[in-house]
């Protein structure tokens, strides 16, 4: 008992590892997908220029934190702590987070039910959610991406689909 | 049916309705153990003869009779810490809103002040701001509209440094919401016609919004009845006063359902066109209701089918094969805004190009719809919606609302 009531961030260690490792993720492809796809660079390029973002779970995280520095968008880490943030969304258990991060459900749905709870100003917030969808187009395979947004986007060329997933991937590992 | 699996509810307001409600003010105070209750009003309520109305009613039982009707029609910080002070200043311990939505914002910016003591209104902004119960807060809404009566968001505008306060709280729920026929009585029908196609917005788009679910169905359906039936009756004959309480009633049942279930595009439109153009919410609503309703058809056919029973009752709904309720409820709505359209000499618009200023320019010309499309990307309605929508999508629901032709359902992009 005395263990568990010292160390409460260590329940549910592998619904917190998925969630840690995909949030470590999706912010690398963020910073990527500024880079590759229009559409983010634009949603970016309306954001004020110090504008950060984070994304995480409620109490004790894990958490991933987005800005952009100098123009440029980048994946600052896991500690939001440290920054001024303009947005934020936090979901209130790890349990949840798992819910919305293996997408079983998504975003809208789970701000609907509570789950999800943006703070800050709400068109800034709405453009980090338009950029989350489009992110999470590029990096899910239709089947799961169509579960993660409102509408899959049938409209997007072939080679804006897979360029962009290509070249995200790529820079989401390597971390350019 | 759409079940979903975690959903919450909340209505804490209690509420009084009659023709002789406000009589019954006195006696609620005493219950919550105040006296001197501060009157929060507009010119136009009290130029309409409402608050001596308010004032009859309370007889020769103790109530002071603090008056301030200088609620401006955009609810505005400096108002809301002026009346703060008068409440101060005179030892008041209970507030009485008596007017439309921007008397009730007012009210509760005032009751956060008073009952925070804050200095900074702006501290308790946002979502969860607010810890505990604030004063009494007993609402008299004079529009059957808004439903702010039983809302728990209000939204104040700093006008000096333009800034939009929203404060979302259940402490913010008006403790009673008083529903008397005798506070509608004199609207007239253009006002009548478009508070409550706003009433009915609120009903139907809690119907199909995301966060739909049994309990607020429940409120929704029980709205749509009442305000389907009983609108063009009241915009006909605007002394009839069942009918009045029944719009009454529509509108707080419609404010319960939509405050916990939200609003979509209709609404995602209409305040990003009310922003632009500086059109009157509730024309925005009856112009933009029935496209929020074709737009998102093929992914509620099933709830939007069901409006038939509350809309036309029992005969048509089984008459009309299953296939086509949807569309039936469509074309019912449209055919509703025709009527109100005759009712009213031709004033109630029923598309944006009729919309016209009092010298009878058009409030929203064509080549501002862009402009439009653009500004409701940044209102928070569109996250309720059912289907997505980008720029693309809003500028084609605009155009269509704007010429007044049904949407192309085709042209809708589906996932
Ligand atoms: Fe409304």
């Amino acid at each position: 008992m005395s263990i568990v009531k010292d160390i409460p961030s260590a329940k549910k260690p592998l619904k917190r590892a998925y969630v840690g490792i995909f949030l470590w993720f999706t912010g690398r492809a963020i910073q990527a997908a500024a880079k590759v796809d229009k559409e983010v660079k634009k949603e970016f390029d309306n954001l004020p220029d110090d504008f950060t973002f984070s994304l995480g779970c409620l109490p004790n995280g894990p958490w991933m934190v987005i800005g952009k520095r100098n123009g440029a968008v980048k994946y600052l880490g896991g500690n939001p702590s440290q920054h001024k943030v303009h947005v934020r969304l936090a979901i209130k258990s790890v349990d949840a987070a798992f819910l919305i991060l293996s997408f079983q459900e998504s975003t809208a749905l789970a701000t609907a039910r509570n789950r999800l709870i943006t703070d800050g100003e709400v068109p800034y917030a709405l453009a980090v959610i338009r950029i989350l969808d489009i992110v999470e187009v590029y990096l899910l395979p239709k089947i799961i991406a169509g579960l993660a947004v409102k509408r899959y986007p049938k409209q997007w060329s072939a080679g804006r689909k897979l360029g962009g997933r290509i070249g995200i991937y790529a820079r989401t590992i390597l971390g350019i | 049916m759409l079940l979903p699996d975690y959903y919450e509810f909340c209505c804490r307001v209690k509420i009084v309705a009659g023709h002789d409600a406000l009589e019954k003010i006195p006696e609620l105070l005493t219950e919550r153990g105040a006296k001197r209750p501060l009157i929060i009003t507009d010119k136009g309520v009290a130029s309409a003869g409402l608050i001596d109305i308010v004032s009859a009613a309370q007889k020769d039982r103790l109530f002071a009779d603090l008056i301030a009707d200088n609620v401006p029609p955009d609810s505005d910080l400096r108002v809301v810490n002026q009346l703060a002070k008068l409440y101060k200043e005179n030892d008041c311990d209970a507030i009485i809103a008596v007017g439309g939505g921007s008397v009730m914002d007012t009210a509760k910016g005032v009751n956060i002040v008073v009952s925070e003591n804050a200095e900074d209104l702006m501290a308790f902004s946002g979502v969860g701001a607010l810890k505990r119960p604030l004063k009494p807060l007993i609402a008299v809404p004079t529009t059957a509209g808004t439903g702010s009566e039983v809302t728990q968001v209000a939204v104040i505008k700093d006008h000096e440094k333009h800034l939009k306060m929203a404060f979302g709280s259940y402490f913010l729920l008006p403790d009673i919401s008083v529903l008397d026929s005798r506070m509608t009585m004199t609207m007239p029908p253009l006002i009548t016609a478009m508070t409550g196609m706003d009433a009915l917005s609120h009903a139907v788009e809690a119907y199909y919004c995301l966060q739909k679910n049994p309990l607020s169905d429940a409120h929704s359906l029980a709205a749509v009845r009442m305000i389907y039936h009983y609108l063009p009756i009241v915009a006909e004959n605007p002394s009839d006063r069942n009918a009045r309480l029944s719009m009454a009633v529509g509108a707080c049942l419609a404010g319960i359902a939509f405050s916990n279930s939200m609003v979509g595009l209709v609404h995602n439109l209409g305040h990003a066109t009310g922003s632009v153009c500086g059109v009157p919410h509730g024309i925005c609503m009856a112009i933009m209701l029935p496209y929020g309703l074709e737009y998102n058809m093929h992914k509620r056919e099933e709830a939007i089918a069901g409006l038939l029973l509350p809309m036309a009752g029992e005969a048509i709904y089984r008459e009309t094969p299953p296939a086509q309720r949807a569309d039936k409820v469509v074309s019912l709505i449209r055919q509703l805004n025709a009527d109100l359209n005759t009712i009213t000499g031709g004033r109630h618009a029923r598309f944006f190009k009729e919309v016209k200023d009092r010298e009878g320019k058009p409030l929203v010309p064509r080549e501002v719809l862009p402009q439009i499309a653009r500004a409701a990307l940044s209102d928070g309605a569109s996250i309720y919606n059912p289907e997505d929508t980008d720029y693309e999508d809003n500028l084609m629901v605009l155009e269509a609302a704007w010429e007044g032709i049904p949407l192309d359902r085709n042209k809708i992009k589906r996932g």
